[in-house]
């Protein structure tokens, strides 16, 4: 063989060792990319860990069809009511979640069963959330597939629902109106309780804000460090830690997180509360029953949300305000209820705390605020 | 028999006008229809060149990221759409530099080529660039003018390399480095890596002919390769060099952003099509014929190396090749420009086996080539409509107008669900934006520590893209961002919660506009990165006067000079028997 063929030979094969190695250890940006989402390449679900492990990343990569004839109990439920249990029925954080990781956990195994836990994280617009299910693995030939358990999610029966809702309109000066520069005087509002404490990297500002007056108002509250020499260490705003929109007399916590910051270089706090008149309406009505703190370990906030009005809730976002025995505030804490909230169907939230946290909190009060689409803004 | 012959193709290479006038039919009407405006960049490299028709000497562009240097991305193409586009508008002057970038890419495969392959072949080669899918794919999918424009300077400049190195032709010298720094200040990763692809290959065929004919001493060949290197090297360094100073004041840095064309081919079909399929199109079926006829003729080995290097580089994840090759500038480089590297390297070998096939098989082999031709062409260019950059059919014209009155454009803004348009609605309007889509100029540390591209597109990065959205939205007051554009309701609960108010709607309320109440008029950032005004007064200098000298020099008068052994079809090959077909 001459020099040409033997480089020939040469350049084919290494280009197919390559190609060959590229598929069976892919790279992680290839990995990323994949329609597989990093599955077993061969598609192969001859363990209950593997089984689980590519129905999770079907899952992943909304490979609907795939994801389904993967199960072990396919015949009792269709694939749409497969893709309704873990997207939802309505327009909620589930339906356009995409899943950021996840996790497999072997709780018991035999020969021809397993019981194993996978926990989603999913990633939502407004943050993210964990899916935890229990699947029972069972052994079909040399496959293990596995058992789907769908969470009934109630429905509504059709009906006319009566509504007797206060609501609040504004008048506007017109189209070419400098939006936030209005010209009646804006609702009085005030901060009733304020904490600085220092958390974790930074320093973390509690408090509550109430609405003193007798039309709603749309608040924000920006807080501003202060040096001992009178400088400005940071400002920021509560974001999404408050509820912004207040009804009269109600209500809200907030919390405003500074990162990088020590409480020992803090004088001062300005606190800069504003608030705006807006058009409101106190529909939907969110009742919250069964609040419950459960101690440590796993301390959390539970209970249940309520819509008590006629629409659909497509995302409810919880807020707890936990006070100590003296009925100081002692920390606020969120959740997003990753379902949406039917009329008259309670749905569930947990907000986690912190266990040092949890070993001060006595009491705790939850308030909610929502968002439903095409809705009152 | 006798009629066949008088009908027979001939044997004379192609001239090069018609190739040219060929590459006028095939593409002056798709630039003509501004095809290209529906391709991923096009708008970005137009943006630029809006913002070098108003400040040409001041490349610190306030629109996109609060602020950002233009002096990180190499300026050519867009300082000339900038001067055309007083006679032709922004749109048509982008088209106009395209269409220059295409036909210069036939001359320079022609010149290229005939470095390898004889006469015949190369301009047969020249007119496989007119059709080839990775310069269409670029062009009209992609929209990389830079590349584009870039990789035909190169090509130019590479017979001048030889000629120096080969016969110290001091005019060719002065040529050859004119085109090389205009090479790199039209794309400087293209000077870089074709240094690797192309430029060493030229440089071993002249150490592999040192012997033949007039002969070159190896130490001859060591002085000028030497001489050369230094010479452009300085060229390029003084051309771009506020470029370089952006570069190591500001490292490249940020969290990876991933890529589709970083992806597994084979393990993800739909992008094998799109970076695989589509950009090689007809030469897939060459690529045997490349590695058995590069093997077995010694002067072709260098071409060959080369080529398989991008090959393996363009190919993505599908090896490890690239990541093993290029370390982090993997994570940081697209993998499309590698294959359309690749392409032009396999044109010699192309134009080589069309003259074979056409000497052997006449007509049927032209008409077997010109169906592969413009299947390949075809698909490239259609491409845009099967896999569209972007879907959406809304104009941005009312969110520039919005901007723009009652004073609105003293704040800064962002856009939720635009696509591509983010950089059209900045050439549209005056308002600046903390968002962009040029992400190695941003220095903004929200954008820069998540791996997400454009806030605009944030959901397509999942929690990496929601995560850098929710952290500039945090920070809205640091930035004066009160405008959010929305034209997807998925972003909708994010803003209602985070106390933004919807107050208007646009375009038959598919779009929304969110405020957030409070916010402070937007501030000029006081970033370390504006350049001072020397190296305004360079960037607007050298670079475009670089462009300026290459013509000028170019056009002094060659002395014609006949290349010896270049590869004859079929017969030069060392085992090859005249007149046998070898793929």
């Amino acid at each position: 063989m001459n020099n040409g063929r033997i480089l020939a030979v040469l350049i084919a094969v290494t280009t197919v060792a390559l190609v060959v190695a590229g598929v069976l250890w892919p790279i992680s940006s290839a990995v990323g990319m994949a329609d597989w989402g990093g599955a077993t390449v061969l598609g192969l679900s001859s363990t209950p860990e593997a089984a689980v492990d590519n129905l999770a990343h079907e899952i992943g990569q909304q490979a609907w069809g795939k994801a389904y004839s993967d199960l072990g109990n396919k015949g009792e439920f269709t694939q749409a009511e497969f893709v309704r249990d873990l997207t939802g029925s309505y327009l909620s954080l589930r339906t356009h979640a995409i899943l950021d990781s996840f996790e497999v956990r072997s709780l018991h195994a035999s020969a021809d069963e397993a019981q194993m836990q996978l926990k989603l994280h999913w990633s939502t617009v407004v943050g993210t959330f964990v899916d935890t299910k229990d699947l029972r693995v069972i052994r079909n030939g040399n496959r293990w597939e596995p058992v789907w358990t769908l969470v009934k999610e109630p429905r509504v029966p059709p009906q006319v629902f009566a509504v007797n809702y206060l609501r609040w309109d504004v008048i506007y000066r017109g189209p070419e109106d400098d939006w936030g520069a209005q010209d009646v005087e804006a609702p009085h509002v005030r901060i009733v309780d304020m904490h600085p404490v220092e958390r974790g990297d930074g320093v973390v500002i509690l408090g509550e804000l109430l609405n003193e007056d007798v039309v709603p108002a749309f608040v924000s509250v920006k807080a501003t460090l202060l040096a001992k020499n009178g400088s400005t260490i940071a400002t920021e705003d509560s974001f999404d830690k408050i509820s912004h929109l207040l009804l009269p007399k109600q209500v809200t916590p907030f919390l405003i997180a500074f990162h990088n910051v020590a409480l020992s270089d803090v004088s001062s706090v300005r606190m800069d509360p504003s608030a705006s008149l807006v058009a409101a309406s106190a529909d939907p009505i969110i009742e919250i029953r069964d609040q419950r703190l459960n101690p440590a370990p796993d301390a959390s906030f539970t209970g249940q949300l309520v819509d008590q009005s006629g629409q659909v809730v497509n995302v409810a976002h919880v807020l707890g305000t936990f006070y100590d025995k003296s009925g100081q505030l002692v920390w606020v804490a969120d959740r997003y209820v990753d379902r949406a909230l039917l009329p008259q169907t309670p749905v569930s939230f947990i907000i986690p705390l912190p266990p040092d946290i949890a070993r001060q909190v006595s009491t705790a009060r939850a308030v909610s605020a929502t968002y439903s689409s095409g809705g009152f803004q | 028999m006798e009629r066949i012959e008088s009908v027979a193709p001939s044997t004379r290479p192609i001239p090069l006008s018609l190739i040219l006038m060929v590459a006028f039919a095939v593409h002056l009407p798709l630039l003509l229809m501004k095809l290209p405006l529906q391709s991923y960049d096009a708008n970005f490299h137009i943006f630029f060149a809006s913002h070098y028709v108003h400040h040409w000497f001041d490349p610190w562009n306030a629109k996109w990221y609060a602020g950002f240097s233009q002096t990180t991305y190499p300026p050519l193409p867009q300082q000339w759409i900038a001067l055309l586009s007083r006679i032709l508008g922004l749109d048509m002057a982008y088209m106009a530099v395209q269409f220059a970038a295409i036909l210069l890419l036939a001359v320079g495969v022609y010149r290229f080529s005939k470095l390898w392959v004889n006469e015949r072949a190369a301009s047969l080669a020249a007119l496989a660039s007119v059709f080839v899918g990775s310069e269409s794919f670029l062009v009209y999918s992609a929209g990389q003018l830079s590349t584009t424009t870039a990789a035909p300077l190169y090509l130019n400049a590479l017979p001048y390399l030889y000629e120096w190195v080969r016969h110290g032709k001091w005019r060719s010298f002065v040529k050859g480095t004119a085109l090389f720094a205009a090479a790199a200040a039209a794309h400087h990763a293209t000077l870089l890596f074709g240094s690797m692809f192309f430029a060493v290959p030229v440089l071993a065929l002249v150490f592999l002919e040192r012997n033949d004919g007039e002969r070159t001493s190896t130490p001859s060949f060591v002085i000028r390769t030497v001489i050369i290197s230094l010479v452009v090297g300085a060229a390029i360094a003084v051309v771009l060099l506020p470029f370089w100073i952006a570069l190591i004041h500001n490292p490249v840095t940020q969290t990876p952003i991933p890529h589709p064309s970083r992806a597994n081919y084979i393990l993800s079909p739909e992008w094998g099509l799109n970076y695989f399929i589509i950009p090689w199109g007809a030469l897939i079926l060459v690529l045997p014929f490349i590695v058995i006829r590069g093997s077995a003729i010694v002067r072709l080995r260098p071409l060959l190396l080369g080529f398989w290097v991008a090959f393996l580089i363009g190919l993505g994840g599908t090896t490890p090749a690239g990541h093993l090759l290029l370390g982090r500038a993997y994570e940081v480089l697209t993998m499309e420009r590698f294959a359309y590297w690749a392409t032009l390297l396999a044109l010699p070998f192309v134009g080589l086996l069309a003259a074979e096939l056409i000497d052997r098989f006449r007509w049927r082999a032209i008409i077997g080539l010109s169906i592969g031709a413009t299947l390949t062409c075809g698909l490239a260019v259609g491409w845009v409509s099967y896999h569209p950059a972007d879907a959406a059919t809304f104009k941005v014209d009312s969110v520039a107008a919005w901007l723009d009155r009652d004073g609105h454009d003293k704040y800064r803004y962002i856009t939720l669900g635009f696509g591509n348009k983010v950089a059209r609605l900045a050439i549209l309007t005056d308002a600046s934006s903390v968002d962009g889509e040029w992400n190695s100029g941003r220095t903004l540390p929200e954008l820069n520590e998540h791996g997400a591209g454009s806030l605009s597109n944030s959901k397509y990065f999942a929690k990496a893209g929601l995560d850098a959205l929710r952290a500039m939205l945090y920070h809205a007051d640091h930035y004066g961002l009160k405008w959010v554009f929305v034209n997807d309701p998925y972003y909708d609960p994010l803003l209602s919660f985070a106390g933004w108010r919807r107050v208007d709607d646009l375009e038959d309320k598919t779009i929304t506009v969110w405020s957030k109440e409070g916010a402070p008029p937007a501030v000029p950032l006081n970033s370390a990165q504006i350049p001072p005004r020397w190296q305004g007064l360079m960037w607007g200098t050298l670079p475009f006067g670089s462009s300026i000298l290459a013509i000028l020099v170019v056009l002094i008068p060659e002395k014609r000079w006949h290349r010896r052994g270049a590869v004859e079809p079929s017969t030069a090959a060392e085992d090859v028997a005249p007149g046998r077909l070898v793929i």
